[in-house]
């Protein structure tokens, strides 16, 4: 059952409460007990008692009424009989109903009847008699017979008070007995209350106490980055619910710390393939290399690598599949076979068919590699490359005919497949001889699909438009306006790597294979 | 980066189903039409052409789930064909050769009849 902390609370003052209650209602009824055999005592017992010794001591006065009546013949003596008689039937009233037991009542019975038998006497034998100057004779039947029932009444007042003495001290014994009891019933009610709060003040916070205690040792565990607590709390209160908070907290610290740690391989990762990607170019007579790479994530598919040996440029520019961690580690598989292959000095065909053999086995069957592997002659300008299913590079070149307008065009070429995907993709090679000035610019698809909001995409068209616009600018800033461009089209938001190799070649090979320099800069400029 | 999803649309057409992705296919996307292609070889559907003409924008990742079902597919006896009519689309799969050795028409009745295994 689900009881909040407030709940628990206020049940615990309402326990309370009620144990007080208890022990109000015990208290009183163990004094109305009390007040019944004072009861008995005071309104019955002692009543009668005094009744009873009233009547005795009324019938011994009549008695000694009369007999001074005989006497003195003074009338003073009769008045006084006379009240007496009054008194005691005052008495016998008032006794009347007070005497419980049948025994008692038979002998006020029998008190009552010897005292009247004496009055009957004194009326209507003593006192005539005497009225009628029969003293003596009156005088002896009051000796004889008056004197027998008034020793009556004193026998039977005397058996009663002695029963009524008794049962005063039976209720003083009884009352006696019922204070000793009440006293140790309300010692044992306050005892019980006082062990029963006890208790639950005990038993109730403490568990409050070791559930929080849990909690406080579940955070410490969490501090110390720990996060397979057990933190199952079932109290129905807050204390459980501060507990499932708890528990979702440690879930979400622990994705949190499974993405630190991801983050942390992904700078890794990102590390390795800066390494592999970002070494320094190698120094090329003759020709200038501007590297543009701007990746969407820490690591990305694109890549592109340089080598010059004799006079002979080797540049390489591709793009694997996907994004992230896969397409990293794709693009570190095709690198490190290309560069393999390379150093064992297979030619370009021999380079690419390894590749794509390492590709076919390293991956899965939805990921491929696109790239372009060209050689450049320093000597000559003979750009050779094997296009295998990339975006065709862009030629500028840098004779602008008699218009004067800048001429550029993608180079199509022969196409050959994708790697990774075909064990025979195809490796036909396309040829173009570049004049000085000329710059040919190799890029991944994340240019070409820069997406605007409206869904369109860059595409070749907008790509080449940009190229001619911007051809003024030189090599050195053609891709950054290029990126701007892009990233303007597509609102800032480009999900793809967008990599760029512009070659621009600067020299013609003079007699003996040397280079003649030229900066592309001047070119430029010449011909504005 | 959030995985997203795309909604597809699945056709039974009698000998094979047809898979009609509605909306991008790119790397957030392709897990939703990777899934279909893995239901319906669980399924021991043999032929799927997938009809690519909801589908505004591809990229190499939704280019590489479609090579990866022809693979699979074709592994479990069966063929993956493409109704497609839109040219950027038709574009990626010239420049990266994958319409080769793969039937790929303008309507999912064309493609049907060119399935190769």
């Amino acid at each position: 059952m689900r009881l909040s902390l407030r709940w628990k609370i206020v049940g615990g003052f309402g326990l309370l409460l009620a144990l007080i209650a208890v022990l109000g209602w015990v208290t009183l009824s163990l004094f109305g007990s009390l007040r019944s055999v004072q009861r008995k005592v005071f309104d019955e017992a002692i009543p009668a008692l005094v009744a009873v010794d009233e009547i005795v001591l009324g019938y011994t006065a009549q008695s000694a009424a009369v007999r001074g009546a005989l006497v003195s013949s003074n009338q003073t003596h009769l008045a006084t009989y006379g009240r007496e008689v009054e008194q005691t039937d005052f008495w016998e009233e008032q006794a009347s109903g007070l005497f419980e037991l049948a025994e008692e009542q038979a002998i006020f019975d029998r008190l009552v009847e010897a005292g009247h038998d004496f009055q009957d006497l004194v009326d209507t034998e003593v006192i005539p008699r005497a009225t009628s100057g029969k003293r003596t004779q009156a005088f002896s039947i009051l000796s004889s017979q008056g004197d027998v029932l008034i020793g009556q009444v004193e026998v039977q007042g005397e058996l009663l008070q002695r029963s009524q003495q008794d049962r005063v001290m039976q209720s003083e014994a009884e009352a006696q007995s019922r204070t000793r009891s009440a006293i140790l019933i309300l010692l044992l009610v306050v005892i019980g209350a006082l062990a029963l709060g006890t208790f639950l003040a005990w038993v109730l916070p403490r568990r409050l106490a070791v559930n929080i205690s849990k909690l406080v040792e579940v955070t410490r565990a969490i501090g110390r980055g720990d996060f397979d607590q057990d933190v199952q709390i079932r109290s129905g209160d807050e204390v459980e619910e501060l507990a499932t908070r708890f528990g979702e907290m440690q879930a979400g610290l622990k994705r949190l710390q499974q993405l630190a740690l991801q983050d942390r391989e992904l700078e890794i990762a990102a590390s390795i393939q800066q390494n592999l990607l970002q070494r320094t170019l190698p120094a090329t007579p003759g020709v200038r290399i501007l590297p543009l790479q701007r990746q969407a994530n820490l690591v990305g598919g694109d890549w592109y690598d340089v080598e010059v040996a004799d006079d002979k440029l080797t540049l390489v520019i591709g793009d694997a599949s996907g994004k992230g961690i896969g397409a990293a580690l794709m693009s570190t598989v095709a690198l490190s076979f290309l560069r393999a292959e390379r150093a064992l000095g297979s030619d370009m065909r021999r380079i690419v068919e390894r590749t794509n053999e390492a590709l076919l086995d390293a991956t899965d069957p939805g990921s491929f590699t696109t790239l372009i592997y060209t050689t450049l002659d320093l000597n000559n300008g003979e750009a050779r490359w094997l296009n295998m299913g990339h975006p065709a590079p862009f030629l500028l070149r840098a004779n602008r005919g008699n218009s004067g307008v800048p001429r550029g065009a993608y180079v199509e070429g022969p196409r050959n497949r994708a790697l990774g995907w075909f064990q025979e993709p195809g490796y036909a090679e396309a040829v173009t001889i570049l004049e000085p000035g000329d710059c040919l610019l190799f890029f991944t698809d994340g240019w070409l699909e820069g997406k605007a909001t409206n869904g369109e995409v860059f595409g070749e068209q907008r790509f080449a438009e940009a190229v001619m616009r911007l051809a003024p600018v030189g090599a050195s800033e053609i891709g950054e306006r290029l990126v701007e461009e892009v990233e303007q089209f597509a609102a800032g938001k480009l999900d793809d790597d967008l990599t760029m190799l512009v070659i621009e070649y600067l020299g013609t090979a003079i007699p003996g294979g040397s280079v003649q320099v030229q900066t592309g800069e001047q070119e430029w400029h010449s011909r504005r | 980066m959030a995985q997203q999803k795309v909604e597809i649309d699945i056709t039974n057409a009698g000998e094979y189903q047809v898979l009609t992705p509605n909306g991008d296919l790119d790397v957030y996307t392709v897990g939703s039409l990777r899934d279909a292609i893995g239901t319906m070889i669980d399924q021991e559907t043999a032929r799927v052409v997938v009809d690519l003409d909801q589908v505004p924008f591809m990229d190499s990742s939704g280019l590489g789930a479609l090579m990866g079902g022809v693979r699979r597919l074709r592994e479990a006896g069966g063929d993956l064909a493409i109704a497609c009519t839109r040219e950027q689309h038709l574009k990626l799969f010239a420049i990266t050769g994958f319409g080769e050795g793969v039937s790929i028409a303008p309507t999912v009745e064309e493609a049907a009849k060119d399935f190769r295994h």
